[in-house]
């Protein structure tokens, strides 16, 4: 029982599916731990207990008949609280939504029940995914399980926490400017954002339409490939999903990388905005591991993270305002400071300067695809280890620059995975990029990178914490 | 741009702040104005924005 | 009913009269010359454009070496199709490499354009013969204007009144059979709407399916290249070498192109047609009303099935058009407000500097109210195949600067196809007071442009308005 929730969803399926594991006595390992633990970390805001027993049983009846319907048929999962769920509160963590009840759930939402998933509850967020870590919003801010004083980062921090803590093996969080990546990464797990348009966004409370993305965050690579199966594929309901043929994710993890031809940025990493020593370091070991592997590294040419940051910065703004400009001109006081600081300067921005940011993104996307078609995949830091948690100047969404925000503006698949321990304990992360819908080569790599580090065997040590 | 500019700015948006909302929108402003002075303008004309309208996205979902 | 491509016509004494479906057999079996034909189009030009002022630009010896070639390479048995020694004009925004567009603006350095838009391509390519670049509206927009470098063209039907616009010369210079098949573009009408005053057949075809690269831009999410002809069955020909995708062209549709020449059966018996009374009904002058109700009639008896339908108003769509539009436009031509605004013709600079104070939030509202209305039109096609209506509410407008349309301004019937982006035409049916055009619109569905070629294919065939043609007069010299 202490392990069940150390599983990885590859595991705990191959369990389920030979009757060795009840998806009863699975839930019940989660809800009791993040009912024992989570109080240190503040990761769920709603926590749908009866309601993932109830799907359990049910889960367990079907499968003892008839067998799984899916490899993730009886797992428990848990979704941040931008994902609509249908008679469930959504709050994105605002006053302003704390007393919303969908009526319908999200297109991933369906797929995850249709899968005969276990829904756990709601993860915290930024507000509306973009103004955090705040403390003055429905909820307090989720914390990094690997030191409850550090940050998961954001905005899908609780997603994150949550399978580094071990309180769920699968979860879904969103990325508009390294939202799901930088949890994965703080937290020391694994996030996607895949090619945009390949999950669809409807029901996902939006942060900004032409940067968002859906995608999962778990504990491997295989765990992720698992949830996109489930997660992808075209939605007419979603303008921006696209059409593609869905392969599969699994099989394609066939564990072969020989010849795969690395790109790194150096651009960024020597010029522009180089990581610390440490990460540096850390970031040349992975790729020592790659050359061990029989991969070849280049160093690539790209155009400045700070037009990557300009235009996508410029866009949000403005599509932010749209969204919330009823609001922030009605009642400004039931935002958070950091989310209402960081879209009302959007009302001002004119036509023509987010056309102008439009056509900088053009030229972007271009070229980054240009770059991505001379070599397989791109890799670099996903970002700093975590830092404390505590309150940030909320004008550092505009001024600092991001290794995330890149692959935003091009749509190219991201994915973070850890990449080592920091000496004071906090996960040190690798970024693997691929051309446009070539998410299953970037999860291969991920996979065979992970299977030849030893990163996957440490838990963050979180115990029951005695009374002060 | 002038403190009184970005004000009347502010209310051809229909953003009629109380008084203690001024000081973060004109710092959020000055960090905004700030990017959009580094995007290049003065294109050719037809350098075309990343948006593109996809008629038959809005056809009615047939059975 | 038979409406043969290979018609066998003998008589070539005129071959300007003849549309695409005539004279391409005839050039084919080499009964008619592609450089007779071309002497015979640039000698009519010459004859009576100075009257008209459709030609910014006549590319003569161009067109003479390529008509030389075209009959060099059919009489070697090398004969490209239905287009090959077909002479076209090009509205002057479309670029064509070695020759200047001038955009009909000062603002134009007058330079040769580097390379050829990708229609130019396809028509060349097609082995269509290039007679020269036509006047326009200041890039596609500020017109009808008398302070630009070059007059507006007038209307061959009659000359104290003017073509429409934006595709001014296109719809004018197809009219006169100067050339039998022209390029316009259209973001908000710029096809349909001359086509309607000049009694020709327009095109905007289905957003995205014919390329907009190498074209100067009005609206980038709105703008269209259309085939501009004076028989629907031409404009399927044209359709046939002008559509498809275009990967340099960002906007461009990805989507397999049919043969639109095979689907003109002549056959619409059973068609579902919804007929948009209430966008013309009470606000287009009578004899418009009663010219477009008079072709739902005939469709009707056609075999049609034909119900009458109320969409929202027109003034929607116009509006939502014109807030996308104005914020791209002024983006488009910033550069020049901000430097040099006394080079703009008057109209132009007024319709794009109101876009300075524009903000995103509006723009994007725009966009978002585009999905609505988007959404709302195209969902009719689940219960209809085709959309009529009329194709301008009033007929040609006075060639006189001093005219103001107050009561037109703002309300435009083209329009909700155009925000829509699917295929819409005009067609010509019948003639009104001052011996001007009138016209109808049929609509489809994203890519059926098949559907609204058959059904204005269907109409034409029983009527013989493409059989009138306009008396040209010579004029002075300019």
């Amino acid at each position: 029982m202490a392990d069940l929730p150390f599983l990885t969803i590859a595991e705990a399926s191959n369990l389920i599916a030979t009757r060795q594991l009840s998806p009863v006595e699975l839930t019940e390992a989660y809800l009791t731990r993040i009912e024992e633990l989570d109080h240190l970390l503040d990761s769920f805001v709603t926590l749908t207990a009866e309601r993932a027993r109830a799907e359990a049983k049910a889960a367990e009846a079907t499968i003892m008949t008839s067998g799984p319907v899916s490899r993730m048929h009886g797992i428990p999962y848990c979704l941040k609280d931008i994902y609509e769920t249908a008679g469930i509160r959504t709050t994105a963590m605002s006053k302003l939504l704390a007393d919303n009840i969908p009526a319908r759930d999200s297109y991933c939402q369906e797929k995850l029940v249709a899968a005969g998933g276990v829904l756990l509850g709601k993860n915290a967020t930024w507000e509306f995914a973009h103004g955090g870590p705040s403390w003055d919003v429905l909820f307090p801010p989720a914390r990094n399980p690997w030191n409850p004083a550090y940050s998961p980062a954001g905005s899908s921090s609780g997603s994150g926490a949550a399978i580094a803590a071990g309180f769920a093996p699968a979860t879904l969080g969103s990325d508009t400017g390294g939202s799901i990546r930088g949890p994965a990464a703080a937290c020391g797990i694994a996030g996607l954002k895949p090619t945009y348009g390949l999950v669809s966004r409807r029901g996902v409370i939006p942060n900004c339409f032409s940067h968002d993305h859906a995608g999962p965050l778990a504990w491997t690579c295989e765990d992720l490939a698992i949830l996109m199966q489930v997660i992808a594929g075209h939605d007419p309901e979603d303008p921006g999903s696209a059409k593609v043929a869905i392969p599969d994710y699994t099989a394609a993890l066939t564990g072969d990388i020989k010849g795969l031809v690395i790109g790194v940025p150096t651009t960024w990493l020597d010029d522009e905005d180089p990581p610390k020593p440490a990460t540096k370091a850390a970031f040349e070991a992975a790729l020592d591991v790659f050359r061990g592997l029989g991969c070849s590294i280049r160093p690539v040419k790209l155009p400045p993270l700070r037009q990557f940051d300009d235009a996508k910065k410029t866009i949000a703004v403005a599509e932010l305002f749209t969204i919330h400009g009823k609001d922030l001109r009605t009642r400004p006081e039931l935002f958070g400071a950091s989310l209402r600081y960081r879209i009302i300067a959007g009302g001002l921005v004119r036509a023509e300067e987010y056309l102008n940011a439009m056509r900088l993104r053009a030229d972007l996307a271009r070229a980054m695809q240009s770059v991505m078609e001379t070599i397989d995949v791109l890799m670099l830091p996903t970002a700093e280890p975590a830092g404390k948690l505590q309150p940030i100047p909320p004008s550092s969404l505009f001024t600092k620059s991001s290794f995330t925000t890149p692959f935003n503006v091009g749509g190219n698949p991201a994915l973070s995975v850890c990449s080592g321990f920091a000496e004071n304990g906090m996960p040190f992360s690798l970024q693997i990029v691929g051309g446009l819908f070539d998410d299953a080569t970037v999860l291969r790599v991920g996979d065979v990178y992970e299977k030849a580090t030893p990163w996957r065997q440490k838990r963050p040590a979180l115990a029951v914490a005695e009374t002060a | 741009m002038t403190e009184d500019e970005i004000v009347l700015l502010a209310r051809q948006a229909g953003l009629n702040l109380p008084a203690e909302y001024l000081p973060e929108l004109l710092d959020a402003y000055a960090n905004v104005r700030r990017m959009i002075d580094r995007i290049p303008v003065g294109r050719p004309r037809g350098d075309e924005p990343a948006h593109i309208f996809v008629p038959g996205k809005f056809m009615p979902v047939g059975e | 009913m038979d409406h043969p491509l290979l018609a066998t016509h003998s008589d070539f004494s005129d071959p300007t009269a003849l549309g695409i479906a005539e004279l391409a057999p005839a050039i084919r079996s080499g009964a008619l010359s592609p450089v007779a034909l071309t002497e015979a189009c640039l000698a009519r030009i010459a004859r009576y454009d100075n009257a008209l002022r459709c030609f910014v630009t006549v590319t003569a010896d161009r067109a003479r070496l390529a008509a030389a070639r075209a009959e060099a390479e059919i009489k070697a048995g090398h004969y490209r199709g239905p287009l090959h020694g077909i002479p076209y004009a090009l509205k002057d925004i479309v670029d064509v490499a070695g020759v200047p567009t001038t955009a009909h603006s000062r603002l134009m350095p007058g330079t040769p354009a580097a390379a050829d838009a990708h229609v130019t391509t396809l028509l060349e390519q097609a082995g269509a013969i290039l007679l020269g670049k036509l006047g326009t509206f200041e890039f596609a927009l500020g017109g009808p204007s008398w302070d630009l470098p070059w007059p507006p063209p007038l209307n061959p039907w009659n000359t104290d009144f003017l073509p429409g616009g934006s595709s001014s010369g296109s719809g004018a210079a197809v009219a006169a059979r100067f050339v039998p098949m022209a390029i316009g573009t259209d973001t908000g009408g710029s096809v349909r709407w001359p086509a309607a005053c000049c009694g020709i057949v327009g095109l905007k075809p289905t957003y995205g399916l014919l390329s907009r690269r190498g074209v100067q831009p009005n609206t980038f999410s709105i703008d269209h290249c259309g085939p501009m002809t004076r028989t629907v069955r031409d404009c399927a020909l044209m359709l046939n070498v002008c559509a498809g995708h275009d990967p340099r062209d960002p906007g461009s549709a990805d989507e397999a192109v049919p043969d639109y020449v095979a689907a003109l059966t002549g056959d619409i018996a059973g068609l579902r047609i919804a007929l948009v009374r209430n966008w013309y009904a009470g606000e287009a002058t009578s004899e418009i009303t009663d010219g477009v109700d008079r072709a739902a009639a005939i469709l009707s008896r056609l075999g049609a099935i034909v119900e009458e339908v109320s969409l929202p108003d027109i003034g929607d769509y116009c509006d939502c058009k014109t807030l996308i539009s104005t914020s791209e436009l002024f983006t488009i031509h910033a550069a020049d407000l901000r430097t040099r605004p006394e080079a703009f013709g008057e109209k132009l600079r007024q319709r794009v500097l109101g876009g300075v104070f524009i903000r995103a939030e509006e723009y994007l509202g725009a966009l978002r109210w585009r999905n609505d209305l988007a959404r709302g039109l195209q969902a009719w096609f689940g219960r209809y195949d085709a959309l009529v209506t009329a194709g301008w509410l009033n007929t040609a407008e006075p060639a006189d600067p001093n005219h103001v349309d107050f009561f037109r301004r703002g309300r435009n019937i083209t329009m909700p196809f155009s925000l829509a982006g699917v295929p819409a035409i005009s067609v010509p049916i019948g003639f009104g007071e001052h011996n001007l055009p009138l016209a109808m619109q049929i609509a489809a569905a994203p890519f059926a442009e098949a559907t609204v070629l058959r059904v204005g294919d269907a109409y034409e065939r029983v009527s013989e308005w493409t059989t009138r043609a306009p008396i040209l007069h010579s004029g002075d010299s300019a």
